[in-house]
């Protein structure tokens, strides 16, 4: 939140991320923050988004990598690694 | 081994204006390496903390002897995983790189907690460094090189959220006013 906005991966998702992302910036501040809305209210703009994400996505390598990832659980501990540097 | 990296610094902002400078952290002056960022995931949780996922894009900043590992590559993508606990007012992020694991993977976790009484958010990061190579010479000296150019790359991710949060608190301060 500079003056400029960042871009998507994939060029033809980039004006719907901005339009989510000034969305998601507005609600994250003024209602999340301060106890407000427990639900998302950019719902609308986030599903066109994921949309557009979801279909570029199929086409790049990085998909298989990316779902192993998101079952990870980094977090448990605290969101603090457990520290091997004893282990060999 | 795994190498580890621990660092901790202190914003003078407000818990809100750090948050929102950390999703909104680019673009900015200090992080041109950095081509895109999404959000492919976000829920809210039965305790109320909003969790996030990002894919982030960024240009390969690896030394000439690893090249040869690399073939034409030089972007990399890196998963980032948020929550926002607003009534504790703490953050907690974690990212790693998806791809050139074998040569080097970096799990950076940060932590961010807000002090009410100093009026400043505190920021906790731990990082772990571990190279996949089977040849124990060439595993160390990547393992360390990724260590000691992190130092460096920290001081510039930092400077960029110092960044983004003065011009975040400015215009949050003009809204307020309006």
């Amino acid at each position: 939140m500079g003056n400029l906005m960042s871009t998507s991966f994939a060029p033809e998702c980039t004006d719907l991320k901005q339009k989510y992302d000034a969305c998601f910036n507005y609600w994250y501040t003024e209602k999340f923050l301060k106890g407000k809305s427990v639900y998302n209210e950019c719902e609308d703009l986030w599903a066109d988004y994921k949309e557009c994400i979801d279909i570029h996505l199929q086409k790049q390598g990085i998909k298989p990598m990316l779902d192993e990832a998101r079952k990870e659980a980094p977090f448990e501990n605290g969101g603090i690694p457990v520290d091997k540097s004893n282990e060999k | 081994m795994v190498l580890y990296f621990h660092n901790s610094h202190t914003f003078p902002h407000t818990f809100e204006t750090a948050t929102l400078a950390y999703f909104n952290r680019y673009p900015n002056p200090y992080a041109s390496h950095v081509l895109s960022i999404d959000t492919i995931d976000r829920h809210i949780d039965a305790e109320g903390r909003l969790h996030q996922t990002k894919l982030i894009v960024k240009t390969g900043r690896l030394p000439k002897w690893v090249k040869p590992f690399l073939g034409k590559t030089s972007t990399s993508w890196i998963i980032e995983r948020t929550v926002v606990d607003p009534s504790s007012q703490t953050m907690q992020t974690y990212t790693r790189n998806l791809d050139h694991t074998k040569i080097i993977q970096i799990q950076e976790y940060n932590q961010y907690t807000f002090d009410r009484e100093l009026n400043q958010t505190t920021n906790n990061t731990t990082v772990t460094f571990s190279s996949g190579f089977q040849g124990l010479g060439i595993k160390n000296r990547i393992e360390r090189w990724s260590q000691s150019k992190f130092d460096e790359n920290l001081k510039k991710s930092r400077q960029g959220l110092r960044y983004v949060m003065d011009s975040i608190r400015d215009r949050l301060h003009l809204l307020q006013k309006a």
